[in-house]
This record gives structure tokens, C-alpha cells and sequence, in this order.
């Protein structure tokens, strides 16, 4: 029980409110609260004051996000600055997949219940979970196709498997609808598609051929890159978007790849929490284009000879090369390809087509051919350097040539009776080089090759330069067929058959060599102005041997029985120009007979010579006769043409500006 | 006391009970009652609007006879102007029909003009709109081009019974395919970010890098026409600048607009005469 106050006093006292200054218990709480502000305070400062710096940068990590693209590719240009590859807009409407997950997730929920809400469908017969989502992602993006079709008046439909792969191995980056829009097209698009909706028109880069198949062999094509790095340029550490880039990779493009390649440029955008990004950029380096390349070849003389070319409707090559420097006019090889659809990348149908047609193979610069007849200028040269052949040497042609039991034939099967040296070279007598590669052997033939380089790659700035041509000697033959060699060999050698084998290209700078009378041209695919004239061994003929030898070539398509003859009867004049020349038919047998192989080596004018080329042609059909000078010729005559069309092209006269 | 403790926190739970209720009412009925909203209100801005209105009329009431007049004068000049120019439009549209007609083109007259008031102006960071006095009340549609003398206003993006909003082409939600005029590649346009009370500005993008256009070399962008939306030859803006864009391909620049279209009072809509069917514009004219 309570204790009763004793006085009144005491009893007073509980009626006077007491207020106590001094709790122990309520201090210990006091001491908590200040532990707790104290430790708020300490790591509020110690965030401020120490971590500024972290929480800065997780703030600009968070809050930035940077973008990386490629540079465009330099330009090429022919020796005329005429534009042979460009960069084009690719303009197409593409699709953020990032922001339709809320779309497919609901799309997904809806087909589930509508299978839920079938009664005849037996429980097996329902899609698996895996199966809703594709099924809701395709219905998702043809959603989005809908809208665009009705846009543009298309009927385009998703590629579903296109889609799911897209889905498998390329979900960050967006999904193209539709590619290679028309500018109205995306002109449409830009004005009826929402700016905030997923789909949007993206423009990219690609490479443009104004001449499309022209010189597709020589100036190669490119494809696409993921290593695009933009150096000296900060924000390593944000979220980084790298947009795909472009890598040579055949002739021209792959070759000078480094110089053709652009700088790629970058910028570090401000986004907001949805992810958008806020201009102007925070920092930003722009692209820089790749240098322009210019190159050797006249695109009015590829034209033409690729036309004539395709005319002939059989596979083939034509190489031209300007005599005193070595730049090569003509690069033209049959078939080929048309390299916009390599633009922005290559079907396999088409792929599978260019193999169908064996329109891979650069035949100009890949193709390793008997060179036949147009041979025997060489062997005329090698003839004269061992004694052999004098500018007066004659042979008796009966129409073949017996080499132990094995009779050789003449050119067509003629008998051309007693002839000189130069008739033999006009009328491409078999015999007369039979007998005289007999007398100065195959060693000879061989050193003389050698010395002009045909067993070796030229090295022109191109890849994939063939290495297999073929200067075949006795040792060769021992080496690689461990067989003797007989002089049926020497004979096959001395006109161009048997083992010997060379491209086109080496075969235009050896008419370009033997008309400065020197043993070597070297070829080059780059132009430059002031590139001086290549100086190399002389020959070392007479002045004798040399007009023999030219009398010899400069008749082939003059005289009546030359077997260009084409030139003068058929062909348009070529008013003013002297031409050497020597055709050749050689004989590759194949499983299907023998097929022949056309030839002509040619350079002009003979009194100053400016332009030297070489043609082949191969023959489709066994037994056919496709001669030199029949199928040839015209490739030839096209190039001169175009070429005396650009010679005597009056130069515009420079404009002047006044200094003043 | 916690029973005082809840009375005191009883605002915040009904507020709470009626987000709860908001997010878990059904779609159709949350977007019945947005849609109802504008009309409930679109009352209160009429009335402003007139309102206003009203009050420009009673100041004007306190100019002189003298000043009137004078404003009658300058109002009759302009007005022989007009007549002046409304007699070339109809000759310059008997010359366009006798051409149409003779090319067998089909006629250009692929809009009616619906002149409207603007009731209310509404400019943000993230948007840019006026609030016109019609809507559905006169036919007009959601996304018919808006126009003025200077050129293009914008575009319709919501009609309600007696009002219509239209985004004005100052508005980053607008993008639009203009052409530099005498050119005609397509330069994609988009309004900008416009503070409120800054002279408003777009950018341009795909812009071939071959024109150029700087503060002392102007450029008029126009309307392409190839959206289908816009007829063609539409002021849009002036570039200002142009500089090669990140890509390298085209460039970016920055497109000035006219100042009046932040203190328009009457606008032009063009009603499509054929909704079905797509404009002249979009047929490539």
C-alpha cells in the first residue's frame, strides 16, 4: 500500500511540479544520439570530403555515355581524277529493341492467354514458353514493319530467323527493318515516324563504284569491322557505343588499307535517365576521311577495254602500261563483278553466282597462260644473244618441224617454203623458231626470259599476284617432273607452249621493255605526275637485230598476211599510229580437248613508243580455233582507240585568276 | 498517443489510398478520364481566351478618334494591298489550273484553310504548343500542318471538341524532311531544346556537306513536300550554321525560326480535303 503523507507540508510538496535537470538514463541517451550524429556527420563528410572524387566519376559514368565511329575511306581516283570509288549514304530504318521489352513482355502475356483460352487445343500442342517469345518478338517488330509499310506503300514482312539470330548475338545493337532507302523514302519516314518512337532512320556509310563493275578485280571491295579505336580521346571508362567500321579486303582497297582508312572520331554525350542523349555533345572529335588515292589506270581505256571484253563473251584479260614509266593504263579482267552489290555486304546468292562464273579469278594478274606465239619475240631476242639468229636468218617451212619421231606443226598447219626473220615473226612461222630454239637450246631461251623477268611476280602494288608462272629449263624440268627433258620441250619453249607460262600483266611489260629496248619494266598501279622514265638493262640488239625485230612486229598488223591483219581489213583506222605487234594462239590441252588460248602483245607508235599492252583470251570451246588475231585484236584496237580519242583530246586551257 | 499520430498522418494515407486506386484502375477508364480532362478545362480556356480578347477590346476603346482613324488609314492601304494580291492569286491559280489541266496533273487544291485563334500558349523545355480555338467542331484533323505568313506554325497532335493543340515546330517533338530552297535533297529538321523565353531555334541534320550556310551566308529552309504532310516550298527557318556532322557524311546545323511564333494570335490550319487519301505532297508534287 502506498504510504499517507505524514505532514501537510510533504502532502504540499506532490502538488508541486518538480522538474529534475539530471537524468542519468536520459544523458546515456543523449550520448547515443550524439554517437549517431557524430558518425552521420563523419561519413557525410568523409563522402564530401575524401570520396568527392568517386562519386563524381559514378556520376559521370552514369550520366555520359560516349560514341565511337569510324572515319569515311579516302577516295580513288583514276590518273584523270575522275572518281572510280566514293562514299555514299546508306540511309535505313532501324529498330531499338531496348525499348520494346515492355511491349514484348506484354505481347507475350496476351498469346499465353489466348492458348489458355482455347478449348480444343491439347496441352502438347501449346508453344513452349521459349516459343511465346519469339512468337511475341516477331508480332512486336512486324508491329513496328505495319507502320513503316504503310508509310512507304511496301509490303515488306519480318525474316523471323533473320530476327531470332539478330535476338541471339546482336540484342544491343538495333534491328534494320528496312535497308538502302530511296531519299524520299527516308525523307517520308523522317516526318511520319514519332521522334520518340523505336524505330528510326539511321544513316550510314558505304562505298560507291560510279563505274560499278569497272576495274572491280583492281580496286577491290571492303568489308566490315568491329576494330574501330579512336586514340587520344578520354571516357575509356564510360559505356562506350562503337559503330561498325570498314576494312579493305581485296585489290586496291586491301592493299593501301591504312591510307584509305579514315580516322575515326568520337563524341561523350550528356543522357537523361531514359537513356537519350542531350546535345550539344560534352566533347567531340570529328572524323577525318582517309587520303585519297589516285591511281594509274585511265577509267576511258578500262571502259573500253572491258566492253570489248564482254563482247568477246568469254573469259579473258587485258593489260595496258604507259612504256616509259609503268603505269599500267588497263587492268581488265573477264569475268567479273559488279561491286555495289558488295555494298554493304555481299548476298550468298551472288556470291555463289560470281563462282558459278569463275568471276573471282583476276585473270590479269592470277592467270598463268601458255603465251603461245607472241613468245617469240623473246625467243627471236634470246636467238640473237646466243648467236643463233641473225637479222638475216632463214628457215625452210615444209609445214612442220621433226624433232626425233615426233613431227611439230606450223602456224595453221601451213608451209611458208624458204623465210627470213622477219616474215617468220609477221607470219608466226612455228617452224623458223622450232629450228632456231633447237640450235641456241633451252638455257638460252630460259636466261633471256630471266633476264626480262617472266619467272618471277612483277610486283605490282596489287594482292594476290600470281607466283606460278613458269620458266621451265632442263633442271626445272628435272626438279618437278624428275623426267629429261627432251627436245621436243626446246620446241614447245621456243614458240610459247609446253611448260612456259606467264600472265597478261607480265607479258604488257614485256612488250613495254622491248619497246625502250630495255630487259625489265617495272609496273606500278599508283599515278604520279612526275614520276620519271624508268631506266633499266638495255637489251644490248644492234641496231640491226632492233629494226629487224620491229620491221618483224610492226608488219603483223600492216601487211596482208600479218596475222593481225584484222587491224587493216575489219578494223577502224587508228589514223597515224604505227603498231608492233605479235599475236599468239596457244594450246592448253583440257579433259573436254584441246582449247585455245588467243594472244596479242602490242605497243605504239613504233617510233616513240608510249603505250604497250597485252591481251588474252580463253578459249570455251575445244577444238574451236580462237586466234590472236580474230579475238584479240579488237580488245586491242578498242584501247588504242581510246587512247589516241584522249591523246588528241584538246586540253582546256587553265583558268587564270588576276592577282590583281 | 497513437491514435493522434494517425489522425495527423491521415492526408498522407488518403493521398496514398488514391495513387493505389489511380494505378489499379483499369487502362480504358485512366484514359477516358485524360481525355475528359482537357475537355472539362478546355471551357475555362475559351472563356480566358475571350476574356482576353475582351480586354484588348476595351483598351483599344481608350484610343483616340484620331489614332483610329489613322489605324483605319494604314488598314486601308494594307487592305488595297491584299486586293491587290488576291487578284494576282487568282489569276497566278487560273494559270496553275490551265496548266494542271493541260499536263493532266492532278489538282493542287488538296487543302481547305481553317483560320483559328489561338487560345492559349504553353512553352516549356519539353514542349512547345498552342491551344487553338477548333477542333473537331471544324473538321480539323490530328496531324494537319498549321501555318502563318512567316511560314510553318507546326502540326495538330490532339483535337478536342471546340479546341485543337498544335506542336510548334520549335518543339523537339517535331521533326520534319526540309530542303534548302533551290536544292532539293531532303535535310532532316527538328526543333530544339528552346529555354521558355528564348528566341526559338531547330537544328538540321543530313545536311550534304556540298551547301553551306553561316551567320553572314543564310540559308532558307523550306518544306519538302516528301513527307506527305507538308506541301512543299513551306518556310521552315533559316540556317544559320553548318558544320560536318559526327559522322562525317553530312552536316549539322542550326536553324533560327521565326520570333513571331511565340506571340501568334491567329493561325492557319490546312485540312487535308481528302483524309482518306494521301496530299498532293505526298504524291511527290
Amino acid at each position: 500500500m502506498p504510504r499517507a503523507p505524514s505532514h501537510p507540508a510533504e502532502s504540499a510538496g506532490h502538488l508541486v511540479d518538480h522538474h529534475k535537470g539530471y537524468d542519468p538514463r536520459i544523458v546515456f541517451f543523449y550520448f547515443v544520439l550524439a554517437i549517431l550524429l557524430l558518425t552521420l556527420a563523419g561519413g557525410l563528410a568523409y563522402q564530401q570530403l575524401f570520396k568527392v572524387g568517386e562519386h563524381a566519376n559514378a556520376e559521370r559514368v552514369q550520366n555520359q555515355r560516349r560514341i565511337v565511329y569510324p572515319g569515311p575511306r579516302g577516295n580513288i581516283y583514276d590518273r584523270h581524277h575522275r572518281l572510280l570509288v566514293g562514299n555514299r549514304p546508306r540511309f535505313s530504318v532501324r529498330l531499338l529493341l531496348d525499348a520494346l521489352r515492355p511491349e514484348i513482355r506484354a505481347e507475350e502475356i496476351r498469346i499465353r492467354r489466348n492458348y489458355r483460352n482455347l478449348d480444343d487445343v491439347d496441352a502438347a500442342d501449346l508453344p513452349s514458353a521459349a516459343q511465346r517469345v519469339q512468337i511475341a518478338r516477331a508480332s512486336v517488330v512486324q508491329r513496328y514493319l505495319d507502320e513503316v509499310n504503310r508509310i512507304l506503300g511496301r509490303q515488306e514482312r519480318v525474316d523471323t530467323r533473320d530476327l531470332e539470330r539478330h535476338f541471339a548475338r546482336e540484342l544491343l545493337l538495333p534491328y534494320t527493318l528496312l535497308d538502302d532507302l530511296a531519299p524520299a523514302e527516308y525523307a517520308r519516314l523522317l516526318e511520319r515516324l514519332p521522334v520518340n518512337s523505336p524505330a528510326q532512320v539511321h544513316t550510314s556509310s558505304v562505298r560507291d563504284y560510279p563505274y560499278g563493275s569497272a576495274a572491280s578485280h583492281t580496286l577491290g571491295y571492303v568489308g566490315s569491322t568491329d576494330a574501330v579505336e579512336l586514340e587520344d580521346f578520354p571516357g575509356d571508362d564510360l559505356k562506350t557505343f562503337k559503330m561498325k567500321g570498314t576494312m579493305g579486303r581485296d585489290g586496291v582497297e586491301k592493299q593501301f588499307d591504312e591510307l584509305l582508312q579514315g580516322e575515326a572520331g568520337g563524341a561523350i554525350f550528356r543522357v537523361d535517365p531514359a537513356g537519350n542523349r542531350i546535345n550539344p555533345p560534352l566533347a567531340q572529335v570529328y572524323p577525318k576521311q582517309g587520303r585519297n588515292l589516285v591511281l594509274s589506270l585511265d577509267i576511258d581505256l578500262q571502259l573500253a577495254a572491258e566492253g570489248r571484253l564482254a563482247q568477246n563473251e568469254m573469259a579473258g584479260a587485258a593489260v595496258a602500261v604507259d612504256v616509259n614509266t609503268g603505269e599500267v593504263l588497263v587492268l581488265a579482267s573477264k569475268p567479273d563483278y559488279d561491286l555495289a552489290a558488295f555494298s554493304p555486304r555481299l548476298s550468298g546468292a551472288t556470291a555463289a553466282d560470281i563462282t558459278a562464273r569463275g568471276a573471282w579469278f583476276k585473270r590479269a594478274v592470277q592467270g598463268a597462260y601458255h603465251p603461245g606465239s607472241s613468245f617469240k619475240i623473246l625467243t627471236t631476242i634470246a636467238g640473237f644473244h646466243a648467236g643463233a639468229v641473225t637479222p638475216d636468218s632463214t628457215a625452210h617451212c615444209p609445214g612442220f618441224f621433226r624433232v626425233g619421231a615426233r613431227a611439230f606443226a606450223c602456224h595453221d598447219g601451213h608451209a611458208h617454203g624458204e623465210i627470213d626473220l622477219v616474215m617468220a615473226i609477221t607470219k608466226s612461222c612455228n617452224v623458223f623458231f622450232y629450228k632456231h630454239g633447237m640450235d641456241m637450246g633451252p638455257e638460252a631461251i630460259a636466261r633471256e626470259a630471266r633476264r626480262f623477268h617472266l619467272d618471277r611476280p612483277t610486283g605490282i602494288e596489287l594482292p594476290d599476284e600470281t607466283r606460278r608462272m613458269i620458266i621451265p629449263d632442263p633442271e626445272w624440268k628435272r626438279r618437278t617432273t624428275k623426267e629429261p627433258w627432251v627436245g621436243g620441250d626446246t620446241a614447245n619453249m621456243a614458240i610459247g607452249q609446253g611448260f612456259v607460262d606467264v600472265t597478261p600483266l607480265q607479258m604488257a611489260c614485256f612488250a613495254a621493255s622491248v619497246a625502250r629496248n630495255e630487259v625489265w619494266t617495272q609496273p606500278t598501279i599508283l599515278h604520279d605526275p612526275n614520276r620519271p622514265r624508268q631506266r633499266h638493262e638495255p637489251i644490248g640488239l644492234t641496231t640491226e637485230q632492233r629494226a629487224a625485230l620491229l620491221q618483224g612486229m610492226e608488219q603483223v598488223t600492216r601487211k596482208p598476211f600479218g596475222t593481225a591483219r584484222i587491224f587493216q581489213e575489219l578494223l577502224e583506222p587508228l589514223p597515224g599510229l604505227r603498231l608492233a605487234a605479235k599475236t599468239g594462239t596457244a594450246q592448253k590441252p583440257s579433259p573436254r580437248g584441246t582449247i585455245n588460248f588467243a594472244w596479242l602483245i602490242l605497243f605504239a607508235p613504233v617510233e616513240n613508243p608510249q603505250i604497250a599492252l597485252a591481251v588474252a583470251i580463253e578459249g570455251d570451246t575445244p577444238g574451236e580455233e580462237t586466234g590472236g588475231g580474230r579475238y584479240a585484236s579488237p580488245v586491242a584496237h578498242a584501247i588504242l582507240k581510246a587512247w589516241l580519242d584522249r591523246k588528241n583530246q584538246v586540253p582546256l586551257n587553265p583558268i587564270r585568276f588576276r592577282s590583281d | 498517443m497513437p491514435f493522434k499520430r494517425f489522425d495527423q498522418a491521415h492526408p498522407f494515407v488518403t493521398l496514398g489510398v488514391i495513387v493505389a486506386a489511380w494505378l489499379l484502375l483499369p487502362t480504358a477508364v485512366k484514359t477516358f478520364a485524360r481525355a475528359t480532362f482537357f475537355e472539362l478545362t478546355a471551357p475555362i480556356t475559351l472563356a480566358t481566351s475571350k476574356v482576353r480578347d475582351l480586354q484588348e477590346y476595351w483598351s483599344l476603346r481608350l484610343h483616340s478618334k484620331n489614332e483610329l482613324i489613322e489605324a483605319g488609314r494604314d488598314l486601308a492601304r494594307v487592305n488595297a494591298s491584299y486586293e491587290v494580291a488576291v487578284q494576282e492569286n487568282v489569276e497566278l491559280r487560273a494559270e496553275i489550273a490551265r496548266l494542271e489541266s493541260l499536263l493532266r496533273l492532278p489538282s493542287f487544291s488538296d487543302y481547305r484553310f481553317e483560320h483559328a485563334r489561338v487560345a492559349r500558349r504553353d512553352f516549356s523545355s519539353w514542349w512547345h504548343r498552342l491551344v487553338i480555338r477548333k477542333g473537331r467542331n471544324f473538321g480539323i484533323p490530328v496531324g494537319a500542318p498549321v501555318v502563318f505568313t512567316g511560314g510553318v506554325v507546326g502540326r495538330v497532335t490532339e483535337v478536342h471538341a471546340t479546341t485543337a493543340v498544335v506542336e510548334l515546330i520549335s518543339s523537339p517533338n517535331v521533326r520534319l524532311a526540309g530542303v534548302v530552297e533551290g536544292d532539293s535533297r531532303p535535310i532532316s529538321f527538328q526543333g530544339g531544346n528552346n529555354p521558355t523565353f528564348a528566341p526559338p531555334k531547330g537544328v538540321v541534320e543530313l545536311m550534304p556537306l556540298d551547301l553551306i550556310a553561316s551567320p553572314n551566308t543564310p540559308k532558307r529552309l523550306v518544306t519538302s513536300g516528301f513527307g506527305g504532310i507538308f506541301p512543299p516550298g513551306l518556310t521552315l527557318g533559316t540556317i544559320v550554321r553548318a558544320e560536318l556532322g559526327s559522322d562525317g557524311l553530312f552536316k549539322s546545323g542550326e536553324v533560327r525560326l521565326d520570333e513571331r511564333l511565340g506571340s501568334l494570335t491567329e493561325v492557319t490550319v490546312m485540312v487535308p480535303l481528302n483524309l482518306d487519301g494521301a496530299p498532293a505532297a505526298a504524291r511527290g508534287r
